[in-house]
Protein backbone atom coordinates (compact mmCIF):
# COMPACT_ATOMS: atom_id res chain seq x y z
CA UNK A 1 0.00 0.00 0.00
CA UNK A 2 1.32 3.17 -0.84
CA UNK A 3 0.90 6.18 0.95
CA UNK A 4 0.38 10.10 -0.50
CA UNK A 5 1.15 12.15 2.62
CA UNK A 6 2.56 15.04 0.23
CA UNK A 7 -1.37 15.53 -0.55
CA UNK A 8 -1.86 16.60 3.14
CA UNK A 9 1.37 19.13 2.76
CA UNK A 10 0.33 20.66 -0.89
CA UNK A 11 -3.05 21.36 0.83
CA UNK A 12 -1.51 22.77 4.14
CA UNK A 13 -2.86 26.19 3.44
CA UNK A 14 -6.53 24.58 2.80
CA UNK A 15 -6.37 23.08 5.73
CA UNK A 16 -4.97 25.99 7.89
CA UNK A 17 -7.37 27.88 6.09
CA UNK A 18 -10.50 25.89 7.46
CA UNK A 19 -8.91 25.25 10.63
CA UNK A 20 -9.33 29.34 11.28
CA UNK A 21 -12.60 29.35 10.31
CA UNK A 22 -13.44 26.49 12.98
CA UNK A 23 -12.03 28.76 15.44
CA UNK A 24 -13.92 31.53 14.29
CA UNK A 25 -16.88 30.04 14.19
CA UNK A 26 -16.59 29.07 17.80
CA UNK A 27 -15.53 32.21 19.10
CA UNK A 28 -17.97 34.11 17.70
CA UNK A 29 -20.70 31.35 18.48
CA UNK A 30 -19.73 31.73 22.42
CA UNK A 31 -19.01 35.19 22.49
CA UNK A 32 -23.19 35.55 21.07
CA UNK A 33 -23.96 32.58 23.20
CA UNK A 34 -23.11 34.30 26.41
CA UNK A 35 -25.13 37.23 26.35
CA UNK A 36 -28.28 34.93 24.53
CA UNK A 37 -27.95 32.06 27.11
CA UNK A 38 -28.13 34.76 30.19
CA UNK A 39 -30.59 36.81 28.17
CA UNK A 40 -32.64 33.65 28.00
CA UNK A 41 -32.07 32.44 31.65
CA UNK A 42 -33.37 35.76 33.30
CA UNK A 43 -36.33 34.93 30.92
CA UNK A 44 -36.95 31.61 32.41
CA UNK A 45 -36.64 33.54 36.12
CA UNK A 46 -39.26 36.14 35.08
CA UNK A 47 -41.97 36.63 37.17
CA UNK A 48 -44.33 36.68 34.28
CA UNK A 49 -45.55 33.19 33.16
CA UNK A 50 -46.27 33.64 29.77
CA UNK A 51 -42.45 35.03 29.59
CA UNK A 52 -41.26 32.04 31.68
CA UNK A 53 -43.38 29.41 29.20
CA UNK A 54 -42.02 31.10 25.89
CA UNK A 55 -38.09 31.00 27.12
CA UNK A 56 -38.92 27.23 28.14
CA UNK A 57 -40.41 26.30 24.88
CA UNK A 58 -37.44 27.86 22.97
CA UNK A 59 -34.67 26.39 25.09
CA UNK A 60 -36.46 22.97 24.80
CA UNK A 61 -36.88 22.99 21.12
CA UNK A 62 -33.06 23.83 20.27
CA UNK A 63 -31.74 21.10 23.13
CA UNK A 64 -34.16 18.21 21.94
CA UNK A 65 -33.60 18.40 18.61
CA UNK A 66 -30.41 17.33 16.28
CA UNK A 67 -28.40 20.53 15.76
CA UNK A 68 -27.48 19.16 12.28
CA UNK A 69 -31.59 19.24 11.88
CA UNK A 70 -31.61 22.85 13.39
CA UNK A 71 -29.04 23.90 10.81
CA UNK A 72 -30.50 22.72 7.83
CA UNK A 73 -33.58 24.12 8.48
CA UNK A 74 -32.71 27.43 8.87
CA UNK A 75 -30.79 27.28 5.46
CA UNK A 76 -33.30 25.07 3.74
CA UNK A 77 -36.52 25.39 5.18
CA UNK A 78 -36.83 29.09 6.00
CA UNK A 79 -36.43 30.34 2.92
CA UNK A 80 -39.20 28.40 1.44
CA UNK A 81 -41.68 30.23 3.51
CA UNK A 82 -40.45 33.75 4.17
CA UNK A 83 -38.06 35.91 2.35
CA UNK A 84 -35.36 35.19 4.93
CA UNK A 85 -32.22 33.66 3.27
CA UNK A 86 -28.86 33.69 5.33
CA UNK A 87 -25.40 33.42 3.69
CA UNK A 88 -24.13 29.94 4.93
CA UNK A 89 -21.63 31.18 7.42
CA UNK A 90 -24.27 34.07 8.94
CA UNK A 91 -26.71 30.98 9.03
CA UNK A 92 -24.46 28.26 10.84
CA UNK A 93 -23.77 30.89 13.49
CA UNK A 94 -27.29 31.46 13.87
CA UNK A 95 -28.27 28.01 14.35
CA UNK A 96 -25.05 27.54 16.62
CA UNK A 97 -26.27 30.67 18.83
CA UNK A 98 -29.62 29.20 18.95
CA UNK A 99 -28.63 25.99 20.34
CA UNK A 100 -25.74 26.96 22.54
CA UNK A 101 -27.33 29.91 23.80
CA UNK A 102 -30.32 27.02 24.92
CA UNK A 103 -27.98 25.31 26.66
CA UNK A 104 -25.97 28.18 28.45
CA UNK A 105 -29.13 28.89 29.59
CA UNK A 106 -29.64 25.89 31.65
CA UNK A 107 -26.36 26.60 32.79
CA UNK A 108 -26.62 30.18 34.10
CA UNK A 109 -30.13 29.45 35.29
CA UNK A 110 -28.78 26.90 37.77
CA UNK A 111 -25.94 28.78 38.74
CA UNK A 112 -28.41 31.54 39.55
CA UNK A 113 -30.84 29.57 41.63
CA UNK A 114 -27.57 27.77 43.74
CA UNK A 115 -26.75 31.24 45.47
CA UNK A 116 -28.78 31.45 48.65
CA UNK A 117 -31.63 33.22 49.50
CA UNK A 118 -29.52 35.04 52.48
CA UNK A 119 -27.12 36.56 50.19
CA UNK A 120 -30.26 38.32 48.15
CA UNK A 121 -31.61 39.36 51.73
CA UNK A 122 -28.17 40.59 52.73
CA UNK A 123 -27.72 43.04 49.62
CA UNK A 124 -31.67 44.04 49.82
CA UNK A 125 -31.28 44.52 53.63
CA UNK A 126 -28.37 46.94 52.66
CA UNK A 127 -30.84 49.05 50.68
CA UNK A 128 -29.93 47.48 47.08
CA UNK A 129 -31.92 47.02 44.40
CA UNK A 130 -33.02 43.59 43.08
CA UNK A 131 -30.69 44.15 39.44
CA UNK A 132 -27.87 46.02 41.59
CA UNK A 133 -28.00 42.56 43.90
CA UNK A 134 -28.22 40.54 40.43
CA UNK A 135 -25.16 42.22 39.21
CA UNK A 136 -23.08 43.02 42.43
CA UNK A 137 -24.15 40.08 44.36
CA UNK A 138 -25.57 36.98 42.72
CA UNK A 139 -24.41 36.79 39.13
CA UNK A 140 -20.25 37.24 40.03
CA UNK A 141 -20.94 34.13 42.36
CA UNK A 142 -22.61 32.26 39.83
CA UNK A 143 -20.27 32.52 37.34
CA UNK A 144 -17.73 30.87 39.51
CA UNK A 145 -19.73 28.03 39.97
CA UNK A 146 -20.85 28.05 36.45
CA UNK A 147 -17.51 27.85 34.46
CA UNK A 148 -16.81 24.16 34.67
CA UNK A 149 -20.27 23.25 32.60
CA UNK A 150 -19.20 26.69 30.52
CA UNK A 151 -16.04 25.16 29.49
CA UNK A 152 -17.43 21.39 29.21
CA UNK A 153 -19.78 23.47 26.06
CA UNK A 154 -17.50 25.43 25.06
CA UNK A 155 -15.18 22.00 23.77
CA UNK A 156 -18.58 20.08 22.61
CA UNK A 157 -19.26 23.22 20.50
CA UNK A 158 -15.65 23.42 19.13
CA UNK A 159 -15.85 19.80 17.58
CA UNK A 160 -19.70 20.34 16.60
CA UNK A 161 -18.98 23.20 14.84
CA UNK A 162 -18.03 20.29 12.06
CA UNK A 163 -21.32 19.95 11.31
CA UNK A 164 -21.91 23.53 9.49
CA UNK A 165 -20.20 21.84 6.45
CA UNK A 166 -23.36 20.21 5.08
CA UNK A 167 -24.44 23.28 4.41
CA UNK A 168 -21.02 24.33 3.04
CA UNK A 169 -19.60 26.44 5.45
CA UNK A 170 -15.65 26.45 4.84
CA UNK A 171 -14.47 25.07 7.72
CA UNK A 172 -11.73 22.34 8.74
CA UNK A 173 -14.14 19.48 8.15
CA UNK A 174 -15.20 20.97 4.65
CA UNK A 175 -11.97 21.61 3.74
CA UNK A 176 -10.82 18.17 4.60
CA UNK A 177 -13.66 16.12 2.82
CA UNK A 178 -13.16 18.64 -0.08
CA UNK A 179 -9.43 17.64 -0.85
CA UNK A 180 -10.28 13.73 0.17
CA UNK A 181 -12.68 14.33 -2.98
CA UNK A 182 -10.34 15.90 -5.08
CA UNK A 183 -7.50 13.40 -4.80
CA UNK A 184 -9.02 10.39 -3.52
CA UNK A 185 -6.45 10.25 -0.69
CA UNK A 186 -9.22 8.96 1.99
CA UNK A 187 -6.83 7.42 4.83
CA UNK A 188 -4.10 10.20 4.90
CA UNK A 189 -6.35 13.29 4.53
CA UNK A 190 -8.79 12.00 7.29
CA UNK A 191 -5.80 11.07 9.20
CA UNK A 192 -4.80 14.79 9.34
CA UNK A 193 -7.92 15.90 9.60
CA UNK A 194 -8.09 13.85 12.62
CA UNK A 195 -4.72 15.21 14.11
CA UNK A 196 -5.32 18.98 13.37
CA UNK A 197 -8.85 18.32 15.44
CA UNK A 198 -7.05 16.58 18.15
CA UNK A 199 -4.14 19.29 18.34
CA UNK A 200 -6.57 21.81 18.87
CA UNK A 201 -8.50 20.18 20.82
CA UNK A 202 -6.66 18.12 22.86
CA UNK A 203 -5.20 21.65 25.11
CA UNK A 204 -8.73 22.68 25.63
CA UNK A 205 -10.10 19.57 27.12
CA UNK A 206 -6.83 19.84 29.40
CA UNK A 207 -7.79 23.20 30.40
CA UNK A 208 -11.07 22.32 31.21
CA UNK A 209 -9.87 19.70 33.53
CA UNK A 210 -8.26 22.02 35.30
CA UNK A 211 -11.02 24.57 35.09
CA UNK A 212 -13.09 21.81 36.75
CA UNK A 213 -10.08 20.72 39.73
CA UNK A 214 -9.63 24.68 39.87
CA UNK A 215 -13.26 25.71 40.64
CA UNK A 216 -14.30 22.75 42.00
CA UNK A 217 -11.64 23.26 45.01
CA UNK A 218 -12.91 26.55 45.61
CA UNK A 219 -16.83 25.79 45.97
CA UNK B 1 -47.10 50.09 78.28
CA UNK B 2 -47.96 47.95 81.16
CA UNK B 3 -47.36 50.63 83.58
CA UNK B 4 -43.69 50.38 83.96
CA UNK B 5 -41.62 53.11 83.64
CA UNK B 6 -39.54 52.86 80.71
CA UNK B 7 -35.96 54.48 79.42
CA UNK B 8 -36.56 56.50 76.38
CA UNK B 9 -40.45 55.76 76.92
CA UNK B 10 -40.18 59.87 76.42
CA UNK B 11 -39.10 59.82 73.27
CA UNK B 12 -41.12 59.38 69.75
CA UNK B 13 -40.96 55.84 68.71
CA UNK B 14 -38.76 54.75 65.99
CA UNK B 15 -40.59 52.00 64.58
CA UNK B 16 -43.80 50.65 65.41
CA UNK B 17 -45.32 47.26 65.23
CA UNK B 18 -49.46 47.93 65.10
CA UNK B 19 -50.98 44.69 65.36
CA UNK B 20 -48.92 42.58 62.59
CA UNK B 21 -49.78 39.10 61.25
CA UNK B 22 -47.41 36.97 58.65
CA UNK B 23 -48.96 33.71 57.34
CA UNK B 24 -46.78 30.96 55.54
CA UNK B 25 -49.48 28.75 54.02
CA UNK B 26 -51.52 26.91 57.10
CA UNK B 27 -48.87 28.77 60.06
CA UNK B 28 -49.72 31.59 61.78
CA UNK B 29 -46.07 33.12 62.12
CA UNK B 30 -46.97 36.15 63.47
CA UNK B 31 -50.84 36.76 65.15
CA UNK B 32 -51.85 40.40 65.60
CA UNK B 33 -48.39 41.59 67.48
CA UNK B 34 -48.31 45.05 68.71
CA UNK B 35 -45.15 46.84 70.69
CA UNK B 36 -42.82 49.63 69.73
CA UNK B 37 -39.39 50.43 69.68
CA UNK B 38 -37.88 54.03 71.13
CA UNK B 39 -35.27 55.58 69.87
CA UNK B 40 -31.53 54.61 71.79
CA UNK B 41 -33.11 51.73 72.95
CA UNK B 42 -32.17 47.83 73.05
CA UNK B 43 -34.84 46.02 72.78
CA UNK B 44 -34.68 42.44 73.18
CA UNK B 45 -36.57 39.62 71.73
CA UNK B 46 -36.84 36.20 73.40
CA UNK B 47 -38.61 33.22 72.99
CA UNK B 48 -38.18 29.53 72.11
CA UNK B 49 -37.56 28.72 68.48
CA UNK B 50 -40.61 29.25 65.85
CA UNK B 51 -42.02 31.45 67.72
CA UNK B 52 -41.58 34.49 64.92
CA UNK B 53 -39.27 36.66 66.05
CA UNK B 54 -36.76 36.34 63.18
CA UNK B 55 -39.84 36.68 60.76
CA UNK B 56 -40.52 40.16 62.89
CA UNK B 57 -37.56 40.79 61.86
CA UNK B 58 -38.01 40.49 58.16
CA UNK B 59 -41.28 42.06 58.06
CA UNK B 60 -39.66 45.07 59.79
CA UNK B 61 -37.74 45.91 57.01
CA UNK B 62 -40.15 44.43 54.23
CA UNK B 63 -37.87 41.52 53.36
CA UNK B 64 -41.29 39.89 54.27
CA UNK B 65 -44.78 41.42 53.36
CA UNK B 66 -47.63 41.40 55.95
CA UNK B 67 -50.75 39.58 55.81
CA UNK B 68 -52.37 42.37 58.09
CA UNK B 69 -51.31 45.24 60.68
CA UNK B 70 -48.58 47.79 59.81
CA UNK B 71 -45.04 49.08 60.68
CA UNK B 72 -44.16 52.19 60.78
CA UNK B 73 -40.60 53.49 60.83
CA UNK B 74 -39.33 56.95 61.36
CA UNK B 75 -43.17 57.87 60.66
CA UNK B 76 -43.01 56.54 57.66
CA UNK B 77 -45.58 52.86 56.73
CA UNK B 78 -42.48 50.38 55.69
CA UNK B 79 -45.35 48.10 53.65
CA UNK B 80 -47.00 50.97 52.09
CA UNK B 81 -47.78 49.85 48.24
CA UNK B 82 -45.63 52.29 46.05
CA UNK B 83 -43.58 52.82 49.00
CA UNK B 84 -40.03 53.13 49.09
CA UNK B 85 -39.11 49.67 51.14
CA UNK B 86 -35.21 50.60 49.59
CA UNK B 87 -35.01 53.76 52.15
CA UNK B 88 -36.44 52.35 54.79
CA UNK B 89 -33.23 49.65 54.85
CA UNK B 90 -31.35 52.08 53.76
CA UNK B 91 -31.89 53.79 57.80
CA UNK B 92 -32.13 50.21 59.20
CA UNK B 93 -28.95 47.99 59.39
CA UNK B 94 -29.48 44.21 59.23
CA UNK B 95 -27.07 41.67 60.66
CA UNK B 96 -27.87 37.95 60.28
CA UNK B 97 -27.55 34.30 62.04
CA UNK B 98 -24.85 33.04 58.97
CA UNK B 99 -23.62 36.32 58.08
CA UNK B 100 -24.23 36.00 54.58
CA UNK B 101 -20.80 38.22 54.04
CA UNK B 102 -20.38 38.63 50.20
CA UNK B 103 -18.09 35.86 49.92
CA UNK B 104 -16.79 36.87 46.52
CA UNK B 105 -15.20 40.11 48.01
CA UNK B 106 -12.93 41.29 50.18
CA UNK B 107 -13.53 42.46 53.67
CA UNK B 108 -13.19 45.88 52.88
CA UNK B 109 -15.49 45.66 49.93
CA UNK B 110 -17.90 44.00 51.87
CA UNK B 111 -18.26 47.01 54.35
CA UNK B 112 -18.04 49.50 51.21
CA UNK B 113 -20.61 48.10 48.78
CA UNK B 114 -23.42 49.40 50.47
CA UNK B 115 -22.27 53.12 50.54
CA UNK B 116 -20.74 53.08 47.52
CA UNK B 117 -23.92 51.39 45.72
CA UNK B 118 -26.81 52.58 47.55
CA UNK B 119 -25.41 55.83 48.81
CA UNK B 120 -23.29 57.10 46.12
CA UNK B 121 -20.45 57.68 48.35
CA UNK B 122 -17.31 58.10 46.51
CA UNK B 123 -15.01 55.02 46.81
CA UNK B 124 -12.32 56.73 49.10
CA UNK B 125 -14.63 58.03 51.34
CA UNK B 126 -16.39 54.52 51.56
CA UNK B 127 -12.95 53.00 52.19
CA UNK B 128 -11.94 55.66 54.98
CA UNK B 129 -15.28 55.28 56.72
CA UNK B 130 -14.36 51.20 56.15
CA UNK B 131 -11.18 51.51 57.92
CA UNK B 132 -12.30 53.01 61.06
CA UNK B 133 -15.49 50.68 61.23
CA UNK B 134 -12.86 47.40 61.09
CA UNK B 135 -10.95 49.33 63.75
CA UNK B 136 -13.60 49.90 65.69
CA UNK B 137 -14.60 46.22 65.37
CA UNK B 138 -10.57 45.18 65.82
CA UNK B 139 -10.31 43.54 62.57
CA UNK B 140 -8.01 46.71 60.78
CA UNK B 141 -5.42 43.52 59.67
CA UNK B 142 -8.17 41.67 58.05
CA UNK B 143 -9.29 44.56 55.24
CA UNK B 144 -7.86 42.78 52.54
CA UNK B 145 -8.95 38.98 53.63
CA UNK B 146 -11.94 37.00 51.80
CA UNK B 147 -14.37 36.14 54.07
CA UNK B 148 -13.82 32.34 53.84
CA UNK B 149 -10.43 33.58 55.55
CA UNK B 150 -12.01 34.32 58.86
CA UNK B 151 -13.15 32.71 61.61
CA UNK B 152 -17.13 32.99 62.60
CA UNK B 153 -17.04 35.19 65.42
CA UNK B 154 -14.90 37.65 62.87
CA UNK B 155 -17.05 37.01 60.22
CA UNK B 156 -20.26 38.65 62.34
CA UNK B 157 -18.26 41.41 63.49
CA UNK B 158 -17.51 42.32 60.14
CA UNK B 159 -21.06 41.99 59.09
CA UNK B 160 -22.06 44.71 61.71
CA UNK B 161 -19.50 46.86 59.91
CA UNK B 162 -21.20 45.91 57.05
CA UNK B 163 -24.35 47.11 58.22
CA UNK B 164 -22.80 50.18 60.02
CA UNK B 165 -21.48 51.54 57.15
CA UNK B 166 -25.03 52.50 56.24
CA UNK B 167 -25.20 54.97 59.11
CA UNK B 168 -28.29 53.53 59.83
CA UNK B 169 -30.25 54.84 62.65
CA UNK B 170 -31.63 51.52 64.09
CA UNK B 171 -29.79 48.23 64.12
CA UNK B 172 -31.90 44.35 63.42
CA UNK B 173 -29.96 41.57 65.05
CA UNK B 174 -31.25 38.17 64.10
CA UNK B 175 -29.60 35.74 66.19
CA UNK B 176 -26.39 37.25 65.81
CA UNK B 177 -24.55 34.45 67.87
CA UNK B 178 -26.58 30.96 66.87
CA UNK B 179 -24.45 29.94 64.16
CA UNK B 180 -20.88 30.85 66.51
CA UNK B 181 -18.54 28.08 68.20
CA UNK B 182 -18.74 29.04 71.83
CA UNK B 183 -15.51 30.61 72.44
CA UNK B 184 -15.92 33.00 69.78
CA UNK B 185 -19.69 34.17 71.03
CA UNK B 186 -18.03 36.63 73.36
CA UNK B 187 -16.12 38.79 70.79
CA UNK B 188 -19.40 39.52 69.27
CA UNK B 189 -21.40 40.29 72.03
CA UNK B 190 -18.86 42.57 72.95
CA UNK B 191 -19.22 44.84 70.19
CA UNK B 192 -23.12 44.35 70.58
CA UNK B 193 -22.62 45.93 74.02
CA UNK B 194 -20.03 48.54 72.68
CA UNK B 195 -22.73 49.36 70.16
CA UNK B 196 -25.80 49.54 72.42
CA UNK B 197 -23.04 51.72 75.00
CA UNK B 198 -22.96 54.47 72.08
CA UNK B 199 -26.84 54.84 72.43
CA UNK B 200 -27.65 52.89 68.73
CA UNK B 201 -31.06 51.74 68.79
CA UNK B 202 -31.06 47.76 68.36
CA UNK B 203 -33.59 45.42 68.09
CA UNK B 204 -32.08 41.90 68.93
CA UNK B 205 -33.68 38.46 68.24
CA UNK B 206 -31.46 36.30 70.83
CA UNK B 207 -31.11 33.23 72.85
CA UNK B 208 -28.29 34.86 75.02
CA UNK B 209 -29.83 35.32 78.22
CA UNK B 210 -27.25 36.88 80.16
CA UNK B 211 -26.82 39.53 77.21
CA UNK B 212 -30.47 40.31 76.90
CA UNK B 213 -30.47 40.96 80.91
CA UNK B 214 -27.27 43.11 81.00
CA UNK B 215 -27.85 45.32 77.84
CA UNK B 216 -31.66 45.54 77.26
CA UNK B 217 -33.76 48.25 78.22
CA UNK B 218 -36.71 46.06 77.06
CA UNK B 219 -37.65 42.53 76.58
CA UNK B 220 -40.37 41.17 74.29
CA UNK B 221 -41.36 37.51 74.79
CA UNK B 222 -42.89 35.38 72.03
CA UNK B 223 -44.23 32.58 72.01
CA UNK B 224 -46.65 30.76 68.90
CA UNK B 225 -46.39 33.81 66.75
CA UNK B 226 -47.64 35.97 69.83
CA UNK B 227 -46.40 38.62 72.15
CA UNK B 228 -46.81 37.28 75.70
CA UNK B 229 -45.06 39.48 77.58
CA UNK B 230 -43.26 42.81 77.60
CA UNK B 231 -41.14 44.91 79.94
CA UNK B 232 -38.03 45.38 81.32
CA UNK B 233 -35.25 42.35 82.09
CA UNK B 234 -35.62 42.85 85.77
CA UNK B 235 -39.50 41.91 85.33
CA UNK B 236 -39.23 39.50 82.59
CA UNK B 237 -36.39 37.67 84.10
CA UNK B 238 -37.27 37.72 88.12
CA UNK B 239 -40.53 38.06 88.19
CA UNK B 240 -42.50 37.13 84.71
CA UNK B 241 -46.02 37.61 85.06
CA UNK B 242 -47.03 34.83 82.22
CA UNK B 243 -46.38 31.24 82.98
CA UNK B 244 -45.29 30.26 79.72
CA UNK B 245 -42.16 32.94 79.77
CA UNK B 246 -40.99 31.42 83.30
CA UNK B 247 -41.35 27.69 81.67
CA UNK B 248 -39.62 29.12 78.67
CA UNK B 249 -37.21 30.39 81.12
CA UNK B 250 -36.32 27.33 83.31
CA UNK B 251 -36.35 25.43 80.28
CA UNK B 252 -32.91 27.36 79.38
CA UNK B 253 -31.75 27.14 82.86
CA UNK B 254 -32.53 30.57 84.01
CA UNK B 255 -34.03 29.89 87.63
CA UNK B 256 -33.68 34.07 88.44
CA UNK B 257 -30.36 34.58 88.91
CA UNK B 258 -29.10 37.50 89.34
CA UNK B 259 -27.32 39.19 86.67
CA UNK B 260 -24.58 37.36 85.58
CA UNK B 261 -21.59 38.34 83.36
CA UNK B 262 -21.71 38.38 79.40
CA UNK B 263 -19.75 35.31 78.61
CA UNK B 264 -16.48 35.66 77.36
CA UNK B 265 -17.03 39.56 76.62
CA UNK B 266 -13.07 40.26 78.14
CA UNK B 267 -11.93 38.00 74.76
CA UNK B 268 -11.79 41.49 73.14
CA UNK B 269 -13.76 42.42 70.15
CA UNK B 270 -13.76 45.82 70.86
CA UNK B 271 -10.54 48.01 70.45
CA UNK B 272 -11.01 51.99 69.96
Amino acid sequence: MTFHWHVVWDNLDRFAAGAVVTVELTVLTMALSIPGGLLLAFLRLSPFAAVRAAATAFVELFRSTPLILQIYWVYYVLPTFSEIQFPAFETAVIGLVCNISSYNSETFRAGIVSIRAGQWNAGLALGMSRAQVMARIVLPQAAMRVLPALATTWVSLFKDTSLVSVINVEDLSYQSLKIRTETFTILEVLTAMAAIYWLMGYPQAKLVDWIHRRYKAAE
Amino acid sequence: MSGVSRVGAEQAPILTFDKISKRYGSLQALSEVSFQINRGEVVCLIGPSGSGKSTLLRCANALEMLDGGRVTFEGTDVHAPGGDARRVRQRMGMVFQNFELFPHLTVLRNITIGPTTVLRLDPAAAEARARQLLLKVGLADKAAQHPAALSGGQQQRVAIARALAMEPALMLFDEPTSALDPETIGEVLSVMKALADEGMTMVVVTHEMDFAKRVADWIVVFDQGRLIEEGPPKQIFEAATVARTREFLSHLGWHGESIAEVSGADKGGLRQ
